[in-house]
């Protein structure tokens, strides 16, 4: 999925060469302490460090931030995902569809989800689930999970991903870096990151 | 349609076509190991020495000896012994039907292919036609057909650009289709060439050739399914695409059958055998494909594979494949299915679960919660253990 979303980035940058200020190019630098929506869903974050918010969004409802690019550590905000709606977007809605969050879905099924979502954007099959838990995000009851996957590049990433269902909207928030190093050192910053998110109804 | 390579056949056995029944030549005889011959092949074979190395080390080769040993001996049973030696098999857990083979004897195996086919026999015949790719080197010719392609193309481009006649920029761009085409052909044509050659090995093996048709019926027949499921038009297999790499799938399957030599028919397939190597993945590669939310496809896959009769496991994959896509007719029937698979094999753990999520999504928290509590006995050690028990203490919570 971010591969993708990485050469369509290059390509855009190497068409925009006229139009270097095209605001729609940027990525948006997220400061230190200043309070920030999340896709315009109601939900806030202040984060504790300075970000990058990718302006290339994977869909509607989900928005990527990253500390060193996509590739090394990617925090992907999924914000009040609708009944009926994938969590990104999808290459092709009728040739490649992708798993949808349903009125139906508990949130034991939502590592499952991600999963499934992964597993059929990507067209991966190495990819495995390392357990799932109760926890919170937004100040909802929900479920904390963890996961292992090897992309398209061949590099293994490790994942971690936080999500409640809130007024039968799903929100979630993933961080995925490679295993060996940026894993550990970027997810106490997802984390605490994490804490500061919150929801205004 | 398969002319081309029927009239190849009947050159190589020097009979006229219409005599006899014209059947895949024998593979000539073995030229001993092969090795790089001039600049161009010595740069593939160091560029793909390198990609073997990341490939060694990569995490999407499946890891089993026996597995991987298992396919290398289906190969060597069709190529032969000798030819064989120059290969080296990784099985990848890729869930695409697809297998390739590189210049310098890399030969990629997909789980998607080992799901697909179901015999030995099939599978030596995918296997075969990658082996030809490799014998006649046609990444070496592809390499080269490109270059001098494209080297005229670049030519003819700086000779349009001195010519001011819209004439010229025409012609220019009447000769890329032409040339862009042509390499494209080419492309096909190697491919036919690669499944005379494959179907020739088997039919000099002692496995039944006739297998290599089925490999693309069985193709077609899934890819019909997935469209239909997905509300597409019906796909045409006989068509050939201007862009298309292979030929198209109905030509394959035809003269396949044409090629296979009939006394071959009589012959075992090896389906036992592969059922009983594949045993141990099949739940890991079904697991990948229903991954892919190909409803269509993999209904078909599943259900072709019970041909031989449902096991737990199938019932399993179908309850999983039906709870994903989760109408609530869908999660009925997977209620079903689950329970056949736990009525086969009372200690499939995962069936108790996807049960019991099942049946309490379609109303029934009480049975629901029963077979949660059973997965949860069965698999006291499960990852997933505190959020089934949260589910189902908020099920005791609720009214009856």
């Amino acid at each position: 999925m971010k591969t993708t979303i990485l050469a369509v980035a290059v390509i855009a940058a190497v068409a925009s060469f006229g139009f270097p200020a095209a605001p729609t190019l940027a990525n948006d630098y997220r400061e230190k302490g200043k309070s920030f929506e999340l896709s315009g869903s109601g939900v806030f974050v202040s984060p504790p460090r300075d970000w990058n918010r990718l302006s290339i969004r994977p869909g509607k409802f989900a928005e990527t931030w990253t500390l060193d690019g996509e590739q090394l550590n990617d925090v992907t905000f999924y914000s009040g995902v609708e009944v009926g709606a994938p969590l990104v977007k999808e290459r092709d809605k009728k040739r490649q569809p992708l798993p949808r969050f349903t009125a139906e879905t508990l949130l034991v099924e939502v590592p499952e989800l991600l999963e499934g979502t992964y597993r059929a954007y990507k067209q991966i099959g190495e990819f495995r689930s390392l357990g799932s838990r109760p926890g919170s995000y937004l100040g909802a009851p929900g479920v904390v999970f963890n996961y292992e996957f090897t992309d398209a590049d061949g590099i293994r990433r490790s994942g971690e991903a936080h999500a409640a269902i809130i007024a039968k909207k799903l929100y979630m928030a993933s961080f995925d870096a490679p295993r060996i190093h940026f894993y550990q050192k970027g997810v106490g910053d997802f984390r605490a990151l994490l804490t500061t998110a919150k929801r205004q109804s | 349609m398969f002319g081309p390579v029927l009239l190849a056949a009947a050159a190589l056995l020097g009979s006229p076509a219409e005599t006899r029944k014209v059947t895949a030549p024998p593979p000539q005889p073995y030229e001993g190991v092969y090795q790089p011959r001039g600049v161009d092949e010595l740069g593939l074979w160091k560029m793909d020495d390198e990609s073997e190395s990341q490939l060694a080390r990569s995490r999407l080769v499946v890891r089993d000896e026996a597995l991987t040993s298992y396919v290398k001996g289906v190969l060597c049973s069709a190529v032969g012994a000798e030819r064989c030696g120059s290969v080296r098999v990784y099985v990848m857990r890729e869930p695409s039907f697809n297998a390739t083979m590189s210049p310098n004897g890399t030969m990629r195996v997909y789980s998607g292919l080992l799901l697909r086919v179901r015999s030995e026999a099939e599978l030596a015949a995918v296997l075969g036609h990658e082996f030809g790719h490799f014998e006649r080197r046609h990444t070496l010719q592809r390499f080269k057909a490109h270059r001098s392609g494209t080297d005229l193309l670049s030519w003819a481009a700086v000779l349009a650009s001195m010519n001011s006649n819209p004439a010229a920029q025409r012609s220019f761009g009447d000769l890329e289709l032409s040339v862009y085409g042509s390499l494209l052909r080419f492309n096909r044509d190697n491919e036919r060439e690669a499944d005379l050659i494959g179907i020739g090995y088997l039919n000099a093996s002692s496995l039944q050739p006739q297998a290599a048709a089925r490999v693309w019926q069985n193709f077609m027949a899934e890819t019909e399914a997935s469209a239909m499921a997905r509300g597409l038009k019906r796909p045409r297999f006989d068509r050939v695409a201007y862009f298309a790499s292979h030929p198209p799938e109905a030509e394959r399957a035809a003269y396949l059958g044409a090629l296979a030599l009939p006394e071959g028919s009589s012959r075992d397939d090896g389906a036992v055998k592969y059922r009983a190597a594949m045993a141990k993945w099949l739940p890991v590669f079904l697991e990948d494909q229903i991954g892919l939310n190909d409803f269509g496809g993999s209904e078909y896959l599943i259900e072709s594979l019970a041909a031989d009769g449902w096991t737990a496991g199938l019932w399993f994959a179908r309850g999983e494949l039906f709870r994903a896509r989760g109408s609530q007719r869908d999660l009925i029937h997977a209620a079903e299915f689950y329970a056949k698979a736990i009525e086969l094999e009372q200690g499939h753990v995962q069936a108790h679960r996807g049960l019991g999520l099942s049946l309490v999504k379609t109303g029934r928290p009480s049975e629901g919660r029963k077979a949660l509590q059973s997965y949860l006995s069965l698999a006291p050690q499960a990852d997933d253990r505190q959020m089934i028990e949260l589910l189902t203490s908020s099920l005791t919570e609720t009214p009856q």
